[in-house]
This record gives structure tokens, C-alpha cells and sequence, in this order.
């Protein structure tokens, strides 16, 4: 009986941890932003710290040295393979990357603008595509684009040509057109989601004061949802710099890009310390990039 | 009307009582029945072997006999490529058994990570041909490390309606500069590197010396422009085969069995510089959580029925004496193999054992030359 009065009268009181969340404000975000913290600590703080760390080590037989050095990224400033491969992934990624917000523009302004009530079902059917795995994405790409594919069916079929194209599979034109599919959604939404917050009141008022719809679109809507755009060019552009499974399965001998060397390091050639510093390369060269496209866009804005 | 339709409608007060019952009738019988599920379903995966191989071995048709003793078919893990698979094991994968290749042993025991076979636990082992394991680096204190499984050949596979040949077979096919984007090759240096020893005239005595590693580097940077696809998935290039976009490819006696199965022309050369030949098999792990069922494992991979699998429906080798007296000569032949394997085995070229650094500095160079350089 005792004991439980005791407990009665311990909870009335404020614990000292309650008490001192109760004093500091900012304690008390950071307590209820832990479990996200905690999460980015271990999921990817960490592992870039650690990706950091081997790519200064170096192999010995089987085993890694892991006295710190630069031998890593001597050795790739002096074989030209990094070059090359770091530049064909550039431009890949550049290319599709454009040609897909290119594309991407006209089908978001159509449903923030024209879709009416039926919004919602637009979006869906755009981003049904995406509802598969990214995977089977890829090999029904392989099917289409194929020696015996759809498309070379149908090009035999009306006569266009005589002999199956083989330039369609095994390519980086192959490789471009793959990622400008597999990544489309995410170019979409955040257009469309820059597109949907303008103010309609503003084309109302560039057409009162005369300006042509063309113009109002170049001088209201576009500068408007730039900001989407720029979203959409980070968007796509980070993850196909460094693709990986597209180029292995679409690409061919010439379609392989940084990603694939990448594998190439950590799985076959065991290589894991040349693997990271190669990764600490690439993700430098998406970051600059990523200032860059940020860059632009202030310029743009002002 | 589903669960949550029903939680639904019970929180507003307005499932029916048939509606209730229903359920709870539903419910009742789930959980009667559940107990009487087989027991295949409901089998803990820990009670089974891990069985470290490359896909397309991870099938029930070679564990007859480990099922009829067990019940169920043990667990599996597929790799791509040898190299690969040794990597993950050595940052600390644990398999009961993997599927490396006899010319890989000294190189694989020699990390510690895999125990030598106690074979009077394999009650198969005596139907096994003894030519497939009986060489000095595949025994210690007389039990070998490596049991067997399948042996084989790397030659060329080709369409005979459209690859047109001229003279004899040769490995000179795969460098015909006439059929340029239309021929096929391997990914893994395990197979093309040799290979490219072959076609360049180097002996496998020296293959470890610097000469031999430009003259076989030399050959394959020439070849590069002509290969369409570098590959091991064997499904993809089958096809690619079947529709005539590939003419001659490097391949294993599966391809030629997969596309002759589908009426396609095709032939396996004999090439007059030899074919690359090789046995492949099965290594216990040090530290095999599951011991007993890994044995048991072993002893179905080499019985009867896994070998006439392996001749038959892959076109491989089988290891089991008793699996050739399905097959007649001339089956054999044309599968490429012979009831004295050692026959086929010394005809090609068999690989030599290397040291790890060779195995790394072969990787690193083939890897480069395949992405161009």
C-alpha cells in the first residue's frame, strides 16, 4: 500500500527530462525529429562517411591497406577511362534528362491548366507506368526495342526498312531513351506542381492589359514554374548519372557508363577502396552539376 | 466485403449479425486449418542448407533425393560469376556450399573459408567418376575439397544457315570481321580470358607471364568492335540467337541444347585450336550452420538423376557412372561429351590453377578492355 502511495506522489512531480524539455525549446524539436535523425545517421551519414574513409585505402592481395593515401584518385586522373566514362555519363544524363522535361512541360501544363475535373485521373494514368517495377520497365524496353522487337516488326512491316535495325538495342541511344522513360514521373509532378500554385488572376491580368497568350506564357506562367523545372532537371538528372542496371542490360559494349565500372569495381574486380573513391568522384560531379542547374535557376528568378 | 469494410461497418454500428456470424465463422475455420497446411508451407528455412550457385542451378530437378529424404528443397543464393560469389563470401556471406570451378580450388581453399569433403558421408560417391576430381590441388590427407558436379566445354555455338564457314572450325569465327555486330561472347574473364589464350596461341603454362598477358589482350581489344553483346545470361542470348541477331557466339553446351530444343540450326564447333574445358562442383564451408543438411545436399547433386538432368536438359557432363548408360554415343557426341570424360577433359584445353594476384590483375584488365580501354 505504501509503495503505491509512493508512486502516486513520484508521478504528480515532473521528471527531471520533462522538466528539461520543458525549459529548452529546441531540445524538444530535436527530440521529436530523432527518429528521422537517427535513421539519416545510419542510413546515410554513415555510409558516406564510410565510402569516404576506403577511398583513401589501398588493396593488398586479398586484403585492403588501410593506411590513408591518394593512390585512388592519382591513379584515375592519370587512366583515361575515368575521363571518358565520367563524360558519357555527363552527357547521357544531360541528354535525356532535357529531352524528358522537354516532353514533360506541355503534358504537366495540359493537366494544371486543361484537365478540368478530371486531374486526378490524368495524373494516375501518367504515372501508371510506374505501378511496375523499374526492372520489368527495363525489359519491356528490350522487347520493344529489339531485333525482333515491336518497333522493328512494325518498321519491317510497313517497308520501311529491309533488315531489322540493330542500332535500337545495344546503344547509348538505347540506354537515353530507356532513362528519359523510366524517369518521366519525375519530371511530371514537380512541373505540374509549380504549374497548379499560379495565381490565375495574373494571366487574367496580362490578358486585360493585351498580351497574347503566347506572351503571357513566356512572360507569366513560364518564369513562374521555373522553379519545377529546375526541380525536375535535379530530379532526374541525380539518379541517371548514376544508373547502373539500365546500361547493363540496354547498353552493349559502348552503352556502359560510370555506374556500371562502378559495380564493375565492387563486384568482379574487387576493388572496393578504387570502388568508393570512384563513387566520391561521381557524387562531387552531381553535386557541382546540382549547383549549377541552382545556380541558373536564382539567375533566372531575378 | 473485405476486413476492413467489415472493421469498418462493426465500429459504426451497422454489420448485420448474419454479417458477424459470418465472419466469425470464416475466422474460426482459417484457424482451424491453419495447423493442417503442409507442412512445406509452413517449414522454418532455417531447418535446411544454403546452396551458393549460379542461377539456373537453383531448380528442384537435381534434389530428388534430397527431398524424398527431407521433404523439401533446401535454400538457395545465385551469383553471376565465380569471382563475384568468393567476394561476397569472403565479406562474410555465409553459404553451406558453394559452386566453383576445379581450376578455381587452391586459390578458393586457400582463403580458410571452405573444410575438405568427407566423402564415406556421400552415399553416391562411389558411382562418381574419378578422372572429374583426382588431381594433387583438389585433395589434402586424401579428401578433396571440391566434389564435382558438371564439366563441360566453352567453344562456339553458331547458326550453320548463316554463319558461312570457311575451312575448318576455328576460334577465328569469333573474330570474322565478315559477321561484325552480329556475334556474341561471355562477360566473365573466367571463360573469355582463356579463351582469348586460346585464339592468340598462348600455352595455359604461360599464362601467367607478362608476354601472355599482352599478346591475349591484344586479341580481345581487336575483337571488342565486332561484339554485339557481352554477356553470361545465357537466356538473353539464346534468343538473340534463335532470331538470327547474333550468328556465332562463345557458349556452353546449355545454349546448344536450349536452341536445338527450339528446331533452331545450330551447331557447337570443334574448334581445330581446341575448346576451353572445364569441371565444375561443389565446396563445403567452413562453417556450414547446417552440416547434415549439406551432405545431403552433396549427395543429391551427384546422384543419378541429377546427372542424366544435367546431360539431358542442360547438355553439361554428369558425374554419376550410372547417368551414361541413358545415352548413346552418338547423343553424346553430339552434346559434346563422351562416357570417358578425361577424353573430352584433354582434347580442349583445360584451365590451370593462378594465383590471386594473376586472378585480379586478369579481372581488372578484362573488365577495361570490355568497357573499351
Amino acid at each position: 500500500m505504501t509503495l503505491a502511495v509512493g508512486q502516486t506522489v513520484r508521478r504528480a512531480r515532473p521528471g527531471a527530462l520533462a522538466r528539461f524539455l520543458h525549459r529548452h525549446e529546441g531540445w524538444r524539436g530535436y527530440l521529436l525529429l530523432s527518429p528521422a535523425l537517427l535513421l539519416m545517421a545510419a542510413a546515410i551519414v554513415f555510409p558516406i562517411g564510410m565510402t569516404l574513409m576506403m577511398s583513401t585505402w589501398s588493396l593488398s592481395g586479398y586484403d585492403m591497406d588501410t593506411t590513408p593515401g591518394i593512390g585512388n584518385y592519382v591513379a584515375m586522373t592519370e587512366h583515361p577511362m575515368f575521363r571518358v566514362l565520367i563524360l558519357r555519363s555527363l552527357t547521357v544524363a544531360l541528354t535525356c534528362t532535357f529531352f524528358t522535361v522537354v516532353l514533360c512541360y506541355p503534358m504537366a501544363y495540359f493537366v494544371a491548366f486543361h484537365a478540368g475535373r478530371h486531374k486526378a485521373i490524368w495524373l494516375i494514368v501518367m504515372t501508371l507506368p510506374f505501378w511496375t517495377s523499374y526492372l520489368l520497365r527495363v525489359f519491356a524496353w528490350k522487347v520493344v526495342l529489339g531485333y525482333e522487337g515491336v518497333l522493328n516488326t512494325a518498321l519491317l512491316g510497313l517497308g520501311i526498312v529491309s533488315e531489322p535495325v540493330t542500332a535500337l538495342l545495344y546503344s547509348q541511344t538505347a540506354v537515353t531513351i530507356v532513362l528519359a522513360h523510366s524517369w518521366a514521373a519525375f519530371a511530371i509532378l514537380p512541373i505540374y506542381v509549380s504549374l497548379e500554385k499560379i495565381d490565375k488572376t495574373y494571366l487574367e491580368a496580362a490578358a486585360d492589359l493585351g498580351d497574347s497568350p503566347a506572351r503571357s506564357f513566356w512572360r507569366v506562367t513560364f518564369p513562374l514554374s521555373l522553379p519545377g523545372v529546375v526541380a525536375a532537371f535535379v530530379m532526374m538528372f541525380v539518379p541517371t548519372m548514376g544508373e547502373y542496371i539500365t546500361p547493363a542490360m540496354v547498353g552493349g559494349p559502348d552503352g556502359m557508363l560510370i555506374g556500371n565500372l562502378i559495380q564493375a569495381m565492387f563486384g568482379p574486380m574487387n576493388n572496393w577502396p578504387a570502388g568508393a573513391a570512384l563513387s566520391v568522384v561521381m557524387m562531387l560531379t552531381i553535386g557541382l552539376a546540382g549547383l549549377v542547374f541552382v545556380g541558373l535557376n536564382r539567375l533566372m528568378q531575378r | 466485403m473485405d476486413v476492413l469494410d467489415q472493421l469498418g461497418a462493426m465500429r459504426e454500428g451497422k454489420l448485420s449479425r448474419r454479417a458477424f456470424n459470418r465472419s466469425l465463422f470464416a475466422a474460426g475455420i482459417s484457424v482451424v486449418s491453419m495447423p493442417l497446411l503442409p507442412r512445406r508451407l509452413l517449414a522454418a528455412p532455417e531447418d535446411h542448407a544454403t546452396y551458393f550457385t549460379w542461377g539456373g542451378f537453383d531448380i528442384p530437378d537435381y534434389f530428388d533425393e534430397y527431398v524424398a529424404k527431407r521433404g523439401e528443397l533446401p535454400n538457395f543464393s545465385t551469383y553471376g560469376s565465380a569471382e563475384e560469389a568468393l567476394n561476397k563470401l569472403q565479406s562474410g556471406f555465409v553459404a553451406d556450399i558453394a559452386h566453383p570451378c576445379l581450376s578455381d580450388v587452391p586459390r578458393w581453399s586457400s582463403t580458410g573459408l571452405f573444410q575438405p569433403v568427407d566423402t564415406s558421408r556421400l552415399s553416391n560417391w562411389a558411382d562418381m567418376i574419378p578422372e572429374l576430381w583426382d588431381v594433387p590441388y583438389n585433395q589434402i590427407d586424401g579428401k578433396p575439397w571440391m566434389i564435382p558436379f558438371e564439366w563441360g566445354q566453352t567453344s562456339i555455338a553458331y547458326r550453320t544457315d548463316m554463319y558461312e564457314l570457311q575451312g575448318e572450325e576455328s576460334w577465328d569465327m569469333l573474330w570474322d570481321p565478315r559477321y561484325a555486330g552480329k556475334l556474341g561472347s561471355l562477360a566473365q574473364g573466367a571463360d573469355v580470358w582463356w579463351c582469348g589464350a586460346i585464339k592468340a596461341g598462348v600455352p595455359f603454362e604461360q599464362i601467367h607471364t607478362d608476354e601472355a598477358f599482352e599478346k591475349i589482350s591484344a586479341v580481345l581489344r581487336e575483337q571488342r568492335p565486332l561484339i554485339r553483346v557481352y554477356t553470361d545470361d545465357t537466356t538473353s542470348t539464346d534468343t538473340a540467337m534463335a532470331s538470327g541477331e547474333l550468328v556465332a557466339m562463345m557458349a556452353w553446351n546449355s545454349s546448344v541444347v536450349s536452341l536445338k530444343g527450339q528446331d533452331v540450326p545450330v551447331k557447337f564447333a570443334k574448334p581445330k585450336e581446341g575448346a576451353l574445358t572445364w569441371v565444375c562442383g561443389m565446396m563445403l564451408h567452413a562453417q556450414a550452420p547446417m552440416i547434415d543438411s549439406a551432405y545431403d545436399v552433396l549427395d543429391s547433386l551427384i546422384s543419378e538423376s541429377a546427372a542424366v538432368f544435367n546431360m539431358r536438359d542442360y547438355g553439361y557432363g554428369g558425374v554419376n557412372r550410372k547417368a551414361f548408360a541413358q545415352f548413346t554415343d552418338e547423343e553424346l557426341s553430339v552434346l559434346g561429351l563422351s562416357r570417358n570424360p578425361a577424353e573430352v577433359l584433354q582434347a580442349g584445353h583445360f584451365g590451370i590453377p593462378q594465383t590471386a594476384e594473376w586472378d585480379r590483375r586478369m579481372t581488372e584488365t578484362w573488365e577495361q578492355i570490355k568497357l573499351g580501354f
